[in-house]
């Protein structure tokens, strides 16, 4: 290894060399560089340059049809001051993220528990936990939902068979989001996965010391799995809100947003104002916005991920 | 390092050979586009290049169906065009069309829709004068009636030729009606009459009237006391007595409250159309447009008859509409082969026996006469009810502004409100005009 004495560079044997390892090292960058263009095209094509775009655009007001017509914060004023419907839409996505946020990874991590000390057919329940949530974003899935929760569907069919009271899931304001939440926990597979794989990271020697010890299982849970998982819930949590934010399909299907506009979700607002209304400029607004909020809610977490998580190797972050 | 530069090469090779075949997929199939066997019919154009026309259009799967068939009717008869079709359910035709405008990428015929989308396209310049071609009769309009011809024209131009006529009307089971002891809705009948003849049939079937489209019908309403849904230039409302909309929103409550229409909860099951509360016998009768009685009465498998809306002032209230335009772009490349193109649907009598009027009544008279009589009896009531109510109807609002969605939309906003009991019908007509108002004012 050359080091980098300022000195050795003023040599004329000394450049010489050190000009030709530098010539390695730039033909490798560049290979580096070939082989990631693909990706690095279709970064700034299809990523960079919209978010840009998206960005310009919510500083105007446009239809898609015409030119963008400079507005400056108009949209954001109009959208924190003059939009009822704003609001209901952002207090809607907030009760939809803190409730099924949680209720999806509880469930994960109980299933995840579950599989853990399975041995035989293993492989066999994990595909069939994690079957929902790849079917589960699908539009055929909400239509199954809509027609489960449906006045004639099967679940007040099964309530009337057991003589229980039924009622319109989804024609009453009051239930309708409660639909949908159930349905994001259903699809907790991939949650689940990672569950499964922090948990098997968990060296067995721990649980048998501890036992040794005299711990029963609900101390072992508590002492153990969860300190040793925190890593692990960080990650699941952060990924799932951004999830919980961007739901779409499921409310644009079931309920579309109604009755009384209790299942208003904030992107299905985003995409009202921006496709039926032809109100783009507001929508881009609108998208901007989200991306600040989830990115502020993603940095708090973090922050507060010192005070919770436990790292094994000690190290911090 | 001979041997790592080899690779790099041979891997950048194949990247580049990947790309291009990707962006190569999209090769016209026109080539073995001629069908060898021209069995009668038109003579075919003399011009030997092959035309693609990009032919857009919404609709149910009947319609596709129907359509596509005309299609190949069509592409049998001009050998030398190749038409692709590109059709959509109504829900979502706008984004697609939305991005494709924003491509200046507009297939060469596309179907539009009276009111803001035509507007809208319109101010945009987005779509093609066809005075041109019925002037040199290219467009054959010499047997539609001028009125139709008008109400697709903006600004002046003649932006799209209109593919049946329609009407907001009323359906109803006259079984149940009969059942019930209910006269049947005929022409000059009244909202008065609608509340007692539906409280009547709520005795006999589940409930008597369906839950009423209200963004449809309140301008209906509206028009019937001489106001407007919008003003002249689209900047405010057409009406200043709130007490119109309080009126209308307490008709339907009262519905709802006395047992005559279904909770919402339950009508908002039920919204694709051959799932209808009528098809299901649970209501006496609906509200909707008169084309959307042949697939209702197919759905339903029994006689379902047509009616004209109440009144008082039916005349003022009731107006016929264009189903559906068919328009060119002015992205297009092949404006005449559209325009020949648009002229057969309008006017091939063989085309039309394949359509079976789905779009509503052909806006051809000579059309019209020659498929009638091999229609089902669906159609054919459609084909009479426009035919009697024609000199009862005034002209339509051509004043909808781009807006217009987002007021239709607060329209249903507060009539869920006012139905779910969160407000009251005046309550309800206040909120809408302030609304409104702030929408319009834009």
């Amino acid at each position: 290894m050359v080091t980098m004495d300022n000195n050795l560079n003023k040599l004329p044997v000394q450049t010489k060399q050190v000009k030709r390892k530098r010539k390695r090292r730039d033909y490798e960058n560049v290979t580096g560089y070939v082989f990631i263009m693909p990706f690095l095209i279709g970064f700034f094509a299809l990523t960079i340059f919209p978010m840009l775009m998206s960005l310009y655009l919510s500083f105007t007001k446009y239809d898609l049809l015409g030119t963008p017509q400079w507005v400056g914060l108009g949209n954001f004023k109009r959208m924190f001051f003059e939009d009822e419907t704003y609001w209901q839409a952002m207090k809607v996505t907030v009760f939809y993220v803190l409730t099924a946020v949680p209720f999806r990874l509880a469930f994960a991590l109980f299933v995840a528990l579950l599989l853990a000390n399975v041995i035989r057919f293993s492989g066999l329940y994990r595909t069939l936990m994690y079957l929902p949530s790849i079917i589960g974003g699908s539009v055929a899935v909400a239509v199954m939902w809509r027609q489960l929760f449906g006045n004639d569907g099967a679940i007040n069919a099964i309530l009337e068979a057991l003589n229980l009271p039924t009622t319109s899931w989804l024609g009453n304001p009051n239930t309708a989001i409660w639909t949908l939440i159930l349905l994001y926990g259903w699809q907790f597979g991939s949650a689940m996965l990672i569950f499964l794989a922090g948990l098997k990271n968990i060296p067995v020697s721990y649980y048998e010391a501890a036992s040794v010890d005299g711990a029963n299982a609900w101390q072992r849970f508590i002492k153990i799995t969860i300190p040793l998982l925190t890593p692990i819930i960080l990650f699941n949590v952060v990924m799932q809100m951004i999830n919980g934010f961007m739901t779409f399909t499921s409310s644009f299907i079931i309920t579309e947003g109604g009755p009384l506009n209790s299942t208003l979700l904030y992107i299905l607002y985003m995409y009202r104002r921006g496709f039926v209304f032809f109100d783009m400029g507001y929508a881009s607004a609108m998208a901007w916005v989200l991306l600040l909020i989830i990115a502020v809610l993603t940095a708090l977490i973090f922050k507060s991920s010192k005070h919770w998580v436990h790292y094994e190797s000690g190290g911090d972050r | 390092m001979k041997w790592k530069k080899a690779t790099l090469v041979f891997l950048a090779a194949i990247l580049l050979l990947t790309a291009v075949a990707c962006s190569g997929g999209n090769t016209n199939s026109g080539a073995g586009g001629d069908s060898g066997t021209n069995a009668g019919g038109q003579p075919s154009d003399q011009k030997p290049e092959q035309i693609t026309l990009r032919v857009a259009w919404w609709g149910g799967q009947e319609r596709h169906d129907r359509t596509l068939e005309v299609i190949k009717r069509y592409e049998e008869l001009n050998p030398h065009v190749k038409i692709e079709a590109e059709f959509s359910s109504y829900n979502g035709y706008w984004e697609k069309m939305a991005a494709q405008a924003a491509g200046n990428n507009l297939p060469d015929v596309i179907n539009q829709n009276f009111g803001e989308y035509l507007t809208q396209y319109t101010q945009r310049g987005l779509l093609y004068d066809l005075t041109e071609f019925t002037k040199n009769g290219l467009i054959d309009v010499s047997d539609v009636d001028q009125s139709v011809l008008d109400s697709g024209t903006l600004d002046g131009k003649l932006v799209g030729i209109s593919l049946g006529t329609n009407a907001y009307a009323a359906m109803y089971d006259p079984a149940l009606f009969q059942q019930a002891g209910a006269e049947e809705p005929k022409l000059g009948w009244t909202w008065d009459d609608v509340d007692q003849r539906v409280k009547k049939v709520a005795e006999v079937a589940d409930y008597g009237v369906d839950n009423l489209e209200s963004n449809r019908v309140f301008e209906i309403y509206l028009r019937q006391h001489g106001y407007r849904l919008f003003n002249d230039d689209g900047t405010g409302l057409g009406y200043d007595d709130d007490q119109l909309m309080a009126d209308f929103l307490k008709m339907k409550l009262d519905w709802v409250e006395s047992g005559a229409a279904p909770t919402l909860d339950i009508a908002n099951q039920h919204t694709s159309l051959e799932d209808s509360l009528i098809v299901h016998g649970k209501v006496g009768l609906m509200f909707a447009w008169s084309n959307q009685l042949v697939s209702l009465s197919k759905a339903a498998n029994r006689p379902l008859k047509i009616a004209p809306m109440p009144g008082p002032n039916e005349d003022k209230g009731m107006y016929l509409k264009p189903s559906m335009f068919f328009s060119i772009s002015n992205n297009s490349k092949h404006k005449e082969e559209a325009a020949k193109f648009i002229n057969f649907f309008t006017n091939d009598v063989e085309a039309n026996k394949i359509l079976k009027a789905e779009r509503g009544v052909p806006i051809s008279a000579k059309v019209r006469e020659a498929i009638k009589p091999e229609l089902d009896e669906a159609t054919q009531q459609t084909f009479d009810f426009i035919e009697a109510i024609t000199p009862h109807t005034s002209p339509i609002d051509k004043n909808h502004p781009v807006t217009a969605a987002e007021i239709l939309k607060l329209i249903d906003e507060i009539d869920e409100k006012v139905l779910y009991k969160q407000i009251t019908p005046e309550e309800g007509a206040k909120e809408f005009r302030k609304k409104a108002e702030a929408v319009l004012k834009r």
